[in-house]
């Protein structure tokens, strides 16, 4: 044999004292991993896709990453951000290819049709000893189950609650709207700041989107409406009608609506009320920390829907969640890290950041939640908070997208009536139905 | 005695000279053929396949063959019919006005100027901005309470009320057309100045000494020598903007109510919000058929490039 090969007893003891100390090192690193990146050369992946509405979220979430990978030597959790605008699409063919990532972002109303698809994992199990279990809200469980099972874990809440211009009001001297507000308050109100001449409107209607759907079907149910009554459609009832005849009119009678509001998304009315071009609009808590930088924090606060001719309201709840999937590769990793972002300190940082609202109730009363004004609105919603109905069937979350919105733009622009908007939109959801 | 040696006969190649050269052709081919038959041709066969079952990813216990089910749908879709019409608005629309202030501004840039090689430059730029990019300044531009567009036109007094350009049924789709034109005169520009550039000046000369006026040169001259590029230009560029969303996704989503949704946007809409992938892969194949048609008759109407050269 050739002798080079051989291992002399010094060349061994230089081994030995070299992996000694590699091995000394290397555990005094993980005592503290916080102090300095990890080397993570034999950490399992974690792939975690993360869509992006607005760049705040890539600098949270890297943080929150990097202090998962130094909290544990096992995982790495590598973050894939992708524009909210492709997330859905991206993640659809990653599943269809059976190449999901471990873990997703997504909105809970995406999770049935991945349900529907059979890709989503179950994760009742593991739910069933997880120790906060317990601490979050069941309305915000009922947005992640699917039957029996738990197939998601709650990030963030959403309720929607009306922002409204403080400064304005005081500028006009007119009266804060109480919690308890009515649809006539909302219009008095929504009137009052409409100065057309001068490019101010009083509602930032929303008509592009998901959502420009669930608004008006939120003012419905303050009507004694429903989408599904007995398990039955009833999203064309008289009630319904009345109620987006009442909302349509915000823009084709009352005309307190900028005349973009048949394609303004997300965007233009969070943009519109920023600029002072409207002084109320709809949405949840995440366009909170936008408005503080926008407006500042003095000059807006929010308020709950106002309450409808039957004396009701409601508010759809949604959730943000971290979904696993059948497919993935890592799932012990996937879920180490699901966990980990639902922990005390991180949901805290998620949520305040975001000004989204977490679903542990220990920490949703905290005085980060709990005293904030701009929050306030959203957080007196509770008690009227329903899951969406929308949820109820896996194919008319992609229905309210081609049908649904095409329909609620014809009646904001008054090319077809309320009647003929529902009925149709009836009919389309009704074929998924079966 | 003296033998003669017979000069033995040579055998007879297996292959011919001419199969041969074929062959060696063929293989200098293949690699091209190949990667043409994963990308387009399986492509284009598994769209085909698809269109031919009810395949809606949420509902795979459904999945079957439905054989033309998909198409006769189609068939009955109002909004499909709205899209293809739509569709052609937006192509020609786009195209013709692309073309004609193309080859403008390819006669301007054509003329010796100072600073001429500057202008050319900036030219480009429209057609370099990614398209995306394109369609989310235009949004901004148009938008109605706080876009430049309205505030210019309202302090130059020439507006009076806002205009919703793109929440506007009649109106959305000339704006994004006009988006679409402003950034492809470019590519007109560059082919057709190419072309110009390759016409031989003693023509001009000639038909100048000859009497002919100025747009009798463009028309005997200008226009029979570039009609290769126009061609081939015109038709490129039909195809893409058939198959171009980008910026109509980007500016409007295929709104409002349907007023800009293109057949490409309404595909996309079909296979990734209702995850239908049956329906859109028959509306991608119907797509694929107008296309192929309208650039048959396109080639034929213009009698094609070879028949040119």
């Amino acid at each position: 044999m050739d002798e080079r090969w051989l291992l002399s007893r010094r060349k061994f003891l230089h081994t030995l004292a070299g992996s000694g100390v590699i091995a000394a090192g290397d555990l005094a690193w993980w005592e503290a991993p916080l102090l300095a990146p990890r080397k993570a050369f034999a950490a399992e992946p974690v792939r975690f896709q993360f869509s992006v509405p607005e760049p705040t979220r890539i600098t949270l979430v890297t943080s929150l990453v990097q202090r998962f990978n130094q909290s544990q030597k096992d995982f790495e959790v590598k973050v894939e951000f992708v524009p909210q605008a492709q997330a859905r699409q991206k993640l659809i063919s990653a599943v269809s290819a059976g190449s999901p990532p471990d873990v997703c972002q997504i909105w809970d109303n995406w999770i049935g049709q991945f349900q529907g698809m059979g890709a989503v994992e179950d994760l009742t199990s593991r739910v069933k000893s997880w120790k906060h279990r317990d601490d979050v809200q069941d309305t915000a469980w009922q947005t992640v189950s699917a039957g029996n099972a738990i197939v998601s874990m709650p990030l963030a809440l959403t309720l929607d609650g009306i922002f409204y211009r403080t400064d304005r009001l005081r500028e006009l001297g007119l009266k804060e709207p109480t919690p308890d507000w009515t649809w006539d308050d909302f219009l008095r109100i929504a009137q009052a700041f409409t100065k057309a001449s001068e490019n101010r409107y009083g509602y930032g209607m929303r008509g592009a989107g998901t959502w420009s759907v669930l608004y008006p079907s939120e003012f419905a149910y303050a009507n004694g409406a429903a989408v599904l009554k007995d398990g039955k459609l009833a999203i064309n009832s008289k009630e319904a009608v009345d109620a987006l005849s009442w909302y349509l009119d915000l823009a084709l009678k009352h005309k307190v609506t900028p005349p973009s509001a048949a394609t303004d998304g997300f965007v233009e009315i969070v943009e519109t009320f920023g600029r002072g071009i409207t002084s109320m609009y709809q949405h949840n808590s995440g366009s909170v920390g936008q408005q503080k930088k926008n407006v500042g924090a003095a000059n807006f606060a929010t308020v709950p829907l106002p309450v409808g001719p039957a004396k009701k309201r409601a508010s759809f709840y949604f959730s943000e969640t971290l979904t696993m999937f059948k497919a993935g590769r890592n799932k012990e990793g996937a879920w180490q890290f699901v966990s980990f972002m639902l922990d005390d300190e991180q949901s805290l940082m998620y949520n305040k950041t975001l000004g989204l609202l977490p679903p542990r109730k220990s920490i949703i009363s905290k005085p980060d939640f709990a005293d904030d004004p701009a929050l306030r609105g959203f957080i007196a919603s509770f008690p009227f908070a329903i899951v969406s109905p929308y949820l109820a069937y896996p194919g008319w979350g992609g229905r309210i997208d081609s049908d649904g919105v095409p329909l609620i733009q014809q009646a904001i622009l008054g090319k077809i009536s309320p009647q003929e908007c529902l009925d149709r939109f009836a009919a389309v959801l009704k074929q998924e139905m079966t | 005695m003296t033998t003669l040696a017979l000069g033995t006969r040579r055998a007879r190649p297996l292959i011919s000279a001419r199969t041969r050269k074929l062959l060696i052709g063929y293989c200098y081919l293949m690699p091209a053929a190949l990667c043409m038959l994963a990308t387009v041709v399986v492509p284009i066969g598994m769209a085909i396949k698809m269109s031919l079952y009810n395949d809606i990813l949420y509902k795979p216990q459904d999945y079957r063959f439905i054989g033309l089910g998909n198409y006769f749908r189609l068939a009955a879709d109002p909004v499909f019919w709205l899209s293809l019409w739509n569709s052609c608005v937006w192509v020609f629309g786009s195209v013709a006005l692309q073309f004609v202030f193309g080859f403008a501004a390819a006669l301007l840039l054509n003329q010796a100027f100072r600073g001429r090689a500057l202008v050319r430059t900036l030219t480009l730029l429209p057609w370099i901005i990614p398209g995306v990019v394109v369609g989310l300044i235009w949004e901004w531009l148009y938008q109605p309470n706080y876009g430049v567009i309205n505030d210019l036109l309202i302090k130059a007094g020439w507006l009076h009320d806002r205009i919703a350009w793109l929440s506007t049924p009649d109106l959305a789709m000339a704006a994004v057309v006009f988006t679409n034109v402003w950034r492809g005169i470019p590519f007109f520009t560059i082919m057709l100045l190419a072309g110009l550039q390759a016409v031989p000046a003693e023509l001009y000369e000639a038909a100048h000494v000859d009497g002919a006026s100025v747009f009798g040169r463009f028309r005997h001259i200008t226009l029979p020598l570039l009609r290769p590029i126009i061609v081939v230009a015109t038709a490129t560029r039909i195809i893409w903007t058939f198959n171009y969303a980008d910026l109509i996704f980007v500016m409007t989503n295929g709104g409002p109510a349907n007023a800009t949704q293109i057949t490409s946007t309404y595909t996309l809409l079909q296979a990734y919000s209702n995850l239908d992938f049956g329906y859109a892969g028959a509306l991608s194949v119907v797509l694929l058929l107008v296309m192929l048609v309208f650039t048959a008759a396109y080639l034929r109407i213009t009698r094609g490039v070879e028949e040119i050269a």
